[in-house]
């Protein structure tokens, strides 16, 4: 069964560019990822999505049918917004509370469960929390009623490394319960760590729609490095380097390829300093639109 | 009815606040009492002063020597301030969620939008109703403090129900602004500028007859007032064309809120 379904999704605000003939289809169980720099329109095609915002054309739907039409749909979702805000003046237990109070079901347990494993007091006043706890808030009033479909848009902000692994074991563990997750963010690495596909989204365009495994098998690596002495010029002349850039004792370059062969090479010399990075989303997206051409 | 508690209790201290505030204007107001009905010279300064200058201090015809001419008078302020209170109340209540970015929040819950705007106008509703009552506990008070002729609690009371028709209008007015326009911050000022060219337009329509046609655009003449005070009731045409009003700016609220994108 298709948990989610946008077809033809066109959405414009006046002039500006929103999404452009999105489609997308994903299936109960899975975890999706979805790809895309600032502003390329991962929250618009979010918001559409929930009936936030009405699309100029196309349709997305939940579980077969619009939010537009049927609100009630969106009582199996879960939804953590990139930025939370919440209403001042009330402690977490009671924002809590209110958000469970329409999903009809009795969700104390589960709160308090959650609130267990994302380390969170509940008897704080929400005006006094951080960010980072006030996204924990976020993402215990997203699960307490243990939606089936769950919708995370940039999630990771504002948490610390502890906090974030804690936070992919309870996305892993809804998923295992049989949860679909619908994953937004612009770090590709965290997406690599749990989606089996990704969407690739720049300026409101799905560039690329792929399964995380073979994505995988396409696995850039950023590589930089100082030698102590100087490097003959055709020491990188191999498969699977771009962008080289040579500069004294020191290189600079994106390797595409089988790791142990590039280590192999970079061990001929004396090094004085190596990083290997994932690099940056700009530059996978040059790659995907260079192979367009 | 969880929107509905949340409302009333996120409005609980802002209506005690304007609670507070009517009483004291209507006790200020009513304090003041003793120097008109004090008889002799000034009944005849009041008596004498052009109709313009009358027309703007709000006097009109009213004879403010006696208790339900000055009340008349009195009254006049103190609906602008319950007015002010309900086109606030009927904006904010409807924009606030986009207002402090609680959007993601209440509108992906499983509720339609309709829903919501039910929920919070009953809400406003109970709000609107409190101010109503002590409004209405306040004026029946000081009246009877101050008053030494006739009484006149059930012309108080008429003048309440107009009032109470008056503050619906506005809210609804406010709410339906606020479903209406997308920027969560010009529908209050919208609407307060829509009740400011009411008032104004009331004042006007004091000063000249010629222009009664334009009464149809402020609120606050509606009703009659020299009929409340001479006891006369309301004019049961009024109160249903007034309704109506309420009915058709609630209704574009329903209309509207749903069809528009909502500000994140």
């Amino acid at each position: 069964m298709n948990v989610i379904e946008i077809e033809k999704l066109t959405k414009n605000y006046g002039k500006s560019r929103g999404i452009i003939d999105v489609n997308l289809t994903i299936e109960q169980g899975e975890v999706f990822g979805f790809i895309g720099p600032n502003g390329a329109g991962k929250s618009t095609t979010i918001r559409t999505l929930l009936g936030l915002i009405h699309p100029t054309s196309g349709s997305a739907k939940i579980f077969g049918k619009s939010c537009f039409d049927s609100p009630e749909v969106r009582r199996e979702v879960g939804y953590l917004p990139s930025e939370v805000f919440y209403y001042d003046n009330m402690r977490v237990i009671d924002l809590l509370k209110y958000s469970a109070s329409f999903y009809k079901k009795d969700c104390t347990k589960r709160i308090n469960e959650l609130a267990e494993i994302m380390d969170l007091d509940l008897n704080k006043k929400i005006d006094d929390l951080s960010f980072g706890n006030k996204k924990k808030v976020g993402i215990v009033q997203g699960l307490l009623h243990e939606p089936k479909l769950i919708i995370l848009d940039e999630p990771t902000s504002g948490l610390d490394p502890l906090m974030q692994q804690k936070f992919f074991d309870l996305i892993a563990g809804e998923n295992k319960k049989g949860a679909t997750v619908f994953f937004s963010s612009h770090i590709l690495g965290e997406v690599q760590k749990m989606c089996s596909r990704v969407a690739l989204i720049k300026d409101g365009r799905i560039i690329k729609l792929e399964k995380m495994s073979s994505l995988q098998e396409n696995s850039y690596k950023r590589i930089k490095l100082e030698t102590k002495s100087a490097m003959y010029k055709d020491a990188f002349n191999i498969d699977g380097i771009s962008k080289l850039e040579l500069k004294g004792n020191s290189a600079d370059f994106i390797y595409k390829g089988n790791i142990n062969s590039i280590i192999r090479r970079i061990g001929e010399f004396e090094l004085a300093n190596l990083t290997i990075d994932e690099p940056d989303l700009e530059e996978i997206f040059m790659h995907y639109y260079a192979k367009e051409d | 009815m969880n929107i509905f508690l949340r409302e009333l209790r996120a409005n609980r201290k802002s209506l005690i606040i304007w609670s507070v505030c009517i009483f004291l204007l209507v006790l200020s107001g009513m304090a003041k009492y003793t120097a008109y009905s004090s008889g002799g010279q000034s009944a005849a300064v009041f008596n004498n002063l052009p109709h313009s200058v009358k027309a703007l201090i709000g006097m009109g015809s009213f004879d403010v020597t006696t208790m339900a001419g000055y009340f008349a008078m009195l009254f006049l302020y103190t609906e602008l301030a319950v007015a002010i209170h309900a086109a606030l109340l009927g904006a904010g209540i409807i924009a606030k969620e986009e207002r402090d970015k609680t959007t993601e929040f209440l509108m992906i819950k499983p509720i339609s939008r309709k829903t919501v705007i039910t929920s919070k106008l009953f809400a406003a509703f109970v709000n609107v109703v409190i101010v109503n009552i002590v409004t209405l506990v306040s004026c029946v008070a000081m009246v009877t403090k101050y008053n030494k002729g006739p009484d006149i609690t059930s012309e108080v009371i008429m003048f309440m129900l107009s009032m109470f028709i008056v503050q619906l209008v506005f809210l609804t007015l406010g709410a339906a602004m606020a479903a209406f326009t997308k920027s969560p911050k010009a529908s209050g000022s919208f609407t307060m500028g829509m009740l400011l060219i009411a008032f104004i337009i009331s004042k006007i329509t004091d000063l000249t007859d010629k222009i009664n046609v334009l009464n149809i655009l402020s609120p606050f003449k509606y009703f009659s007032y020299v009929d409340l005070v001479s006891g006369k009731g309301l004019d049961i045409v009024s109160v249903i064309l007034s309704l109506s009003l309420v009915a058709a700016f609630a209704a574009s609220a329903y209309f509207f809120y749903p069809k528009r994108d909502l500000h994140i």
